[in-house]
């Protein structure tokens, strides 16, 4: 093992990308793939690759068609900055996830949906056209520059949420929305068992809310459209909108809607931080240590989803998936089709092994 | 395949069908294309789905899945004496959770009967396609069917939260379900247009959407199909994303005014069908839009639906409208490119010119929002000099949309009709990993085999250019 930190290696252009990665098949040599860093602490702890690649030389918007609304985009660029100028032309990528510094790439390799879901639905299904170059280096077109289309396998739609284990974002074409005319946010305080009873109520009373969010003794709805329909909901006040949960790591669960009332009162009897996608079903929990992973995975289990560790110390991530997924033998064989060396993101395969089966 | 046929005997009893005019009957689908078909089972369970497709394994028959049959890229023909597997006999809807809200259904369900199952629950199925009478969800799942609604819906693939599996070997899996983003691959996504290659599908949990609050129907008649073409155009590029926005041209117009007496100006050039929905401050806001942009491309009518019965009476019109065409010639072929929105007025010249080329009448009806084109071509099959005509137009067309930037369908699939056409989009490398990927589903290829991808379309070997179709095959 290098005592040293791996090399860093910037490529600038797609096929720079697939020559680094022929040659780092070729010689065995495994390969870490960064875009902004912000999903760094993920995957199974395993040791340091042989090579890191930015994506940060590839950060270019190379068609913008603001009357199609779609944007081709290299994968390095910054997330926000694409956002800003398209909303420069009174669009956005309604579906991606906010946070700072990530990048379009390391949005769709982590499926970093947004806030907005329960609107805009999730992130992979803006995905149009995607390049990726598989870790033996070959370059593979999927879909195409329409907003519609089903012309061949949607490759792409398995890169979305790969974390990089299939191949690398090179570049993609995404569908754009219109903005809305107005936008704000709505809060209320008390009994989390209140405020999820409020908030299903928001989801009845409301068509397309852009969300509706639960934290321990608290909702936060947003609301989009008309400045008619931007109004605050009965029971609720303008509030400034809520900040992900605070704490050394963070499980991302996946329950069905109609059962997260019953999981976040349960996280709130544990005194964990979470934030609840009501009528979508996902919920971010902050957890501290591995016996609240645990914890967190049995209720979500229980109540027929899953959860998994995105971010934080190693250790919280001996078993970061859980169980092993449906359908886990198919994607196996992907896994060796794409990246035949499994030279790409060690520790980062649903499929691999965990310490427990070594 | 004698012992195969016991064994599909002891599973199915009676059910699996032998004829020869039972065969020739499956042999086809809703496309112009006839394959050749070996046997037809008729499945009613996902175990006798699982027990079929296991016996096809071990004897090495190839298996093509069918729904309704109401294909048009020749997606469920079998070649080469195939086994059809039909699943049109699965068709109960399994559970209705109003709260999702979602529901589970079997495969052989027509699309249209889930939204009517659910409709008293101020609930509907969004992917409309124009056969949604007939066509069945496992079909639609296929496909990963549009429809005049997903322009702002989005397509079947934004509709499937789950699905049940039988793989190439019979193993069965449930993939995704109400649960999002479970670890792993999205395979779940993957499977939705995957054309039956990648297992059958033996039950859908289809996301439910609620009744909007306000919708506006209207119908925009123009008077120069450029002025149509462009409206669409601006009306997107202004910010308005209607829930449907639908052409149709002179031709088409008339055939469906004749056929449906739903009252279409017989002197428009080209009439759009603009669907608004949503709060009614969101209905009030794009509407100013809409009928400003009309305006200002010279539009001159706009007649709105007055109540429920006049909106569903234009959408009666738009829907009818290949049911129409029969009226104009004995048959057609229906073509499905995409375009970027912003070439819709080039292309709809380009598809002018070839028609009047070939010496064919074209007619368009499509989904105009979205740039998803739907040339039509009339013609009467007797005529082999017709026929050669059309498929000869028919190239001319899918050539010219790639050539602006366009892809090989919108909604209808790949099939049998397309395959050959994939590498005018896709190199050989990126047809070869579309191949890897299938392989990892259906390692010995025994799924309905020689579809979507030109054949040789493996890793690791060469994609031939061209191939030919197995004799018998009337493409």
């Amino acid at each position: 093992m290098a005592l040293t930190a791996p090399r860093t290696v910037r490529p600038a252009g797609r096929e720079d990308v697939a020559e680094l990665l022929r040659e780092a098949t070729a010689g065995g040599r495994t390969v870490r793939v960064v875009g902004g860093g912000t999903a760094s602490r993920r995957g199974r702890p395993a040791p340091p690759p042989d090579l890191v690649l930015s994506t940060a030389g590839l950060d270019r918007v190379l068609v913008h068609e603001p009357a199609d609304l779609t944007v081709t985009v290299e994968a390095g660029a910054d997330a926000a900055e694409l956002q800003e100028r398209l909303a420069r032309a009174g669009q956005s990528w309604a579906q991606a996830d906010d946070r700072p510094g990530a990048t379009v790439g390391g949005l769709l390799a982590t499926a970093a949906s947004g806030r907005r879901r329960l609107r805009h639905g999730a992130l992979r299904d803006a995905v149009l056209e995607m390049v990726l170059c598989t870790g033996d280096g070959r370059l593979v077109r999927s879909g195409g520059r329409t907003v519609k289309g089903v012309a061949g396998y949607d490759l792409h739609r398995l890169a979305v949420g790969a974390l990089g284990t299939l191949g690398v974002i090179v570049e993609v074409t995404l569908k754009l929305w219109p903005r809305p005319t107005a936008s704000a946010w709505f809060g209320a305080r008390g009994d989390t068992a209140a405020m999820a009873a409020l908030g299903e109520d928001v989801r009845r009373r409301l068509h397309r809310p852009a969300a509706i969010l639960l934290g321990p003794g608290r909702l936060d709805v947003e609301l989009v459209g008309p400045a008619a329909d931007v109004v605050a909901p009965p029971g609720l006040v303008p509030s400034d909108g809520p900040d992900p949960p605070a704490a050394p790591g963070r499980v991302e669960a996946g329950v069905p809607p109609t059962a997260l009332p019953a999981f976040a009162a349960g996280l709130a009897r544990l005194g964990l931080a979470f934030q609840a996608q009501l009528g979508v079903g996902t919920c971010a929990v902050g957890v501290a240590a591995p016996d609240e992973v645990a914890a967190v995975r049995g209720a979500a289990i229980a109540l027929g989803g899953h959860a998994q560790v995105v971010d934080g110390p190693e250790a919280l991530r001996a078993d970061p998936w859980g169980p092993p997924p449906p359908g886990v033998e198919v994607m196996r064989r992907l896994r060796d089709a794409f990246d035949p060396g499994h030279v790409l993101n060690p520790g980062l395969f649903v499929g691999d092994a965990g310490p427990a089966a070594r | 395949m004698p012992t195969a046929v016991a064994r599909f005997r002891e599973v199915l009893g009676a059910r699996v069908l032998e004829h020869p005019t039972e065969r020739l009957l499956y042999g086809r689908d809703g496309s112009i294309a006839e394959g050749a078909c070996g046997l037809v089972l008729l499945c009613e369970t996902a175990d006798e789905v699982s027990a079929c497709v296991r016996i096809a394994a071990g004897a090495g028959l190839p298996v093509v899945p069918r729904g309704s049959g109401t294909g048009l890229c020749g997606g469920a023909v079998p070649l080469d004496d195939a086994v059809v597997l039909s699943v049109a006999r699965m068709r109960r809807i399994l559970s209705v959770d109003p709260a999702t809200p979602c529901a589970w259904v079997e495969p052989g369900v027509l699309n249209l009967d889930v939204t009517a199952a659910v409709a008293h629950l101020g609930l509907h199925y969004a992917p409309d396609p124009s056969s949604q009478a007939a066509c069945s969800i496992g079909g639609n799942v296929a496909t990963n069917a549009g429809g005049p609604h997903c322009l702002s819906a989005g397509v079947t693939s934004q509709h499937v939260l789950g699905l049940e599996l039988v793989l190439a070997d019979g193993a069965r899996v449930r993939l995704g379900g109400e649960a999002p983003d479970p670890p792993g691959y999205d395979l779940r996504g993957f499977v939705v247009g995957g054309e039956g290659t990648l297992g059958v599908v033996t039950a859908v949990c289809v996301r439910l959407t609620r009744d909007p609050p306000a919708v506006r129907t209207m119908l925009i008649d123009f008077a120069a199909i450029a002025d149509a073409g462009g409206c669409v155009g601006r009306v997107i590029a202004d910010g308005v994303i209607p829930a449907a926005m639908e052409m149709m041209d002179r031709r088409m117009v008339q055939a469906v005014e004749a056929f449906t007496g739903a009252g279409l100006p017989l002197a428009a050039a080209a009439v759009l069908l603009v669907e608004l929905d949503g709060t009614p401050a969101e209905v009030a806001e794009q509407e100013e839009v809409v009928v400003r942009v009309a305006r200002g491309h010279r539009a001159r009518g706009i007649r709105v639906a007055a109540d429920a019965a006049e909106r569903a009476l234009l959408w009666k019109a738009r829907k009818s409208a290949f049911g129409a065409v029969a009226r104009v010639a004995p048959n057609y072929y229906l073509h499905d490119c995409v375009v970027p929105r912003t070439r819709l007025v080039e292309i709809l010249e380009a598809i002018e010119r070839i028609g009047a080329r070939h010496d064919l009448v074209i007619m368009n009806v499509f989904h105009a929002g979205d740039g998803n084109l739907h040339p039509l071509i009339a013609f009467d099959r007797r005529d082999p000099d017709q026929v050669a005509r059309v498929l000869a137009a028919g190239r001319d067309i899918i050539e010219a949309c790639v050539a602006v930037g366009g892809v090989l369908s919108g909604e209808h699939g790949i099939g049998l009709e397309k395959r050959d056409f994939m590498p005018l989009t896709f190199t050989e490398a990126g047809l070869r990993a579309q191949g890897c990927a299938r392989e990892a589903f259906d390692p010995h290829g025994g799924m309905n085999p020689r579809k979507v991808l030109p054949e040789a379309s493996r890793c690791g070997e060469r994609v031939l250019d061209r191939d030919a179709l197995p004799p018998g095959t009337w493409l």
